[in-house]
């Protein structure tokens, strides 16, 4: 095996970068309304210039109004979800862990739906009303992944089979919840069936953007300072304790921070299913499973992911949009299968 | 392989991230520039869910994203001004060759922006939220209705013909229906209420809450739903339905030649046999013109008065046997003949229909 140098994770990393900036072009250039690739040149150059007051087309405008914010939430919560993913399958030592998989993108939803079911009745300033949602996403993963692990625990060592029932069937647990309470409240919450299945059709306030920027660079940076010791850990748990590992620690930081990325993706675009599970595992069959490696390509592979997905999810029956979430499942859960056959084999 | 990496090596990956990152953030950032209208003349009304809304003036480019508020459009005449509508927008059938914006849940955002219009029009019970904020976040100006009686159906036509800059349009459409609603009320002084079931969806039993102006037209024509239910559209127990035997079950659709099918098949269907208007055949069939909070419900709800009280209407044809014509718009309300004319055509397709299932 190669060492690891600083020059290679680069060049690794800058040709996943080439790759999705390809794929933010061919995302801006297609959707419902057809653009051309002289316009989007030309519109693009203009941007990079700080001429964007000369951009009077229409397409223009579409292209940077509409396309480009919903490209940049793809990035985010692709790259979010990767991360989690990643880091949830090297905390619970399962190569089949996934936010959607555990359960725990349907806490987060359930959460998310809780914040929104209390903000009318709390008193809040519009930014901290704006926090609840990804506050409660938060906690509500938090509160599964918890429930999750004691689940699969079993005489002090996590049991990979024991751990993936508990979490389907607390995902499933949450999602009947969900269901009661859509069933039982009225008015606000019609809307949430569409984003429950995973939805980055609606653009966000400014400002919220940079909230998700700065939320992802935080918990990512603070998994990445582990990526050693989540090295040493796939070895198993008091194997990393004898080689110095201080494993309740890195637990905990992982635990949070990759809680927090999941609530993150899913406050802003409901449950994408499955990009947490398939992205890690293809870039660890690329690039190998050394997490100093696998955290940042799987983010940036989770971003081209989600943003190709979402691409599809515009255009395949444009002008009507189909949820992403359909187009991730479709492509993910018959991975999955194979992935758990060819591990039972 | 377990060689750790530099501190400098890691700082330099989260600094090429960052940069990648920021960089599109950035670009977004300078690039928000709002759409703005080149038509320089504003008016603010507030819309019938209370948002304070500008709208260019006049309105030539309107968007309508959902097919109650398309056929209002027509209704009013303004349908050359109508640049786009949802892939459910069906009738008039002219409205299906406009461009479409995809569905009223999950409408195009592009698309819509593309047909640059003055104005979107949403209805509270059909679009998403998200959508108006989206909307206000392009710098689109929509405007949002919000109907729950008959009535809010008549007063949201008028203020949206107000706002469109055709009053009068606006006037002479409410006029007709409040006409129609008169005359209706009229005929059914003396019959009293019937207690009927409306049936939106079979399987599972899905009706309607008492707050939708669908409650509100059942009893405009004579009828009273035995589904009591604060929330909008209510999934009903079976049992309950049989513990309150409602007189008639009443079903809505546009393909009024599938629903007999559909009701007989109603009978055969485990549980269904417990009630009395089930084994009685009692069903009133009529368009999904009631789903839709637009002046053709009016038709609809006579349509189903017909239905229900058939001899309200019996009684005055015996009585005034030179009125056969009685449906004729009075002279004063001739601008709105034309649709009156489409009207009167559908009411006798589904009358025919209506007729056959409900003989027997």
């Amino acid at each position: 095996m190669h060492p690891l140098t600083l020059r290679r994770l680069l060049l690794q990393c800058l040709i996943l970068i080439v790759i999705l900036f390809f794929v933010v072009i061919v995302a801006l250039k297609f959707g419902a309304v057809p653009v051309s690739l002289y316009a989007l040149g030309r519109d693009l150059l203009r941007v990079i210039f700080g001429r964007s007051s000369q951009i009077s087309s229409d397409y223009g405008l579409i292209i940077l109004n509409i396309r480009l914010p919903r490209i940049l939430l793809g990035i985010i919560v692709g790259a979010s979800l990767s991360v989690a993913g990643t880091s949830f399958q090297a905390l619970l030592r399962n190569p089949l862990a996934d936010p959607y998989v555990l359960g725990v993108s349907s806490g987060a939803s359930l959460g998310a739906i809780l914040a929104l079911i209390v903000e009318p009745h709390l008193t809040l300033s519009p930014l901290f009303a704006a926090l609840l949602t990804p506050l409660g996403a938060f906690l509500g993963a938090a509160a599964t992944i918890a429930a999750v692990y004691f689940l699969g625990r079993r005489e002090g060592q996590i049991d990979s089979t024991t751990l993936l029932l508990g979490g389907v069937i607390t995902g499933s647990f949450l999602s009947a919840i969900i269901m009661f309470l859509m069933s039982t409240l009225t008015g606000s919450l019609r809307g949430i069936t569409f984003w429950l299945m995973g939805d980055l059709s609606t653009p966000l306030q400014k400002s919220l953007y940079w909230f998700l920027g700065i939320g992802f660079f935080v918990a990512t940076g603070a998994i990445y300072t582990t990526a050693s010791d989540l090295n040493l850990l796939l070895a198993g748990e008091k194997e990393a304790m004898h080689l110095g590992v201080d494993v309740p620690r890195v637990r905990l930081v992982v635990y949070i921070a990759a809680s927090f990325l999941t609530g993150l993706a899913v406050s802003v675009s409901g449950a994408v299913g499955y990009v947490g599970l398939i992205v890690p595992h293809v870039m660890r069959f690329i690039f190998g499973s050394d997490h100093r490696t696998l955290l940042p390509t799987a983010a940036i592979g989770g971003a081209i992911a989600v943003v190709m997905a979402d691409t599809l999810a515009r255009t395949v029956v444009a002008p009507t949009e189909v949820s992403v979430g359909a187009v991730t499942a479709v492509v993910g859960a018959p991975l999955f299968i194979y992935l758990l056959r060819r591990r039972l084999t | 392989m377990k060689e750790f990496a530099p501190p400098r090596l890691r700082s330099a990956v989260f600094v090429a991230i960052a940069a990648l990152l920021s960089c599109a953030a950035l670009t977004r950032a300078q690039s928000a520039a709002p759409i703005t209208s080149t038509s320089p003349a504003f008016r603010e009304v507030t819309d019938e869910t209370g948002r304070t809304v500008r709208v260019p003036q006049p309105v030539n480019r309107i968007v309508s994203l959902a097919p109650s508020l398309t056929e209002t459009v027509y209704a009013l005449g303004l349908q050359d001004r109508l640049v786009g509508d949802t892939v459910y927008c069906d009738y008039p059938p002219d409205a299906q060759k406009k461009t479409k914006v995809g569905g009223g849940i999950n409408p195009s955002l592009e698309q819509i922006a593309a047909l640059h219009p003055d104005i979107v029009l949403v209805t509270k019970g059909f679009n998403r939220l998200e959508t108006v904020h989206a909307l206000d976040n392009l710098g689109i100006s929509s405007y949002a209705t919000d109907p729950h009686t008959v009535n809010d159906i008549i007063t949201s036509s008028k203020k949206l013909a107000d706002l469109l800059g055709v009053p009068e349009a606006g006037a002479s459409v409410a006029v007709e229906m409040e006409h129609q609603l008169a005359n209706l009320q009229q005929r059914l002084a003396s019959s009293p209420a019937k207690r009927v079931l409306f049936v939106v969806w079979h399987q599972p039993l899905i009706s309607v809450g008492k707050d939708t102006f669908i409650a509100d037209a059942l009893r405009r024509a004579g009828a009273i739903s035995i589904v009591n239910s604060e929330q909008n559209w209510p999934q009903v127990n079976l049992e309950e339905v049989a513990r309150l035997q409602p007189d008639f079950l009443v079903f809505a659709d546009s393909h009024s030649e599938s629903v007999p099918s559909t009701v007989e098949a109603l009978a055969t269907l485990p549980g269904w046999g417990i009630l009395d208007a089930v084994n009685n055949r009692r069903y009133a069939v009529i368009s999904d013109a009631v789903n839709r909070p637009a002046p053709r419900i009016v038709a609809a709800i006579e349509d189903l008065a017909r239905q229900l009280h058939p001899d309200a209407f019996m009684e005055k044809t015996e009585t005034g046997k030179g009125k056969i014509e009685k449906e004729t718009p009075p002279p004063n309300q001739r601008s709105f003949a034309q649709s009156s004319v489409q009207l009167l055509g559908w009411q006798e397709n589904i009358a025919n229909c209506g007729g056959r299932v409900c003989t027997r």
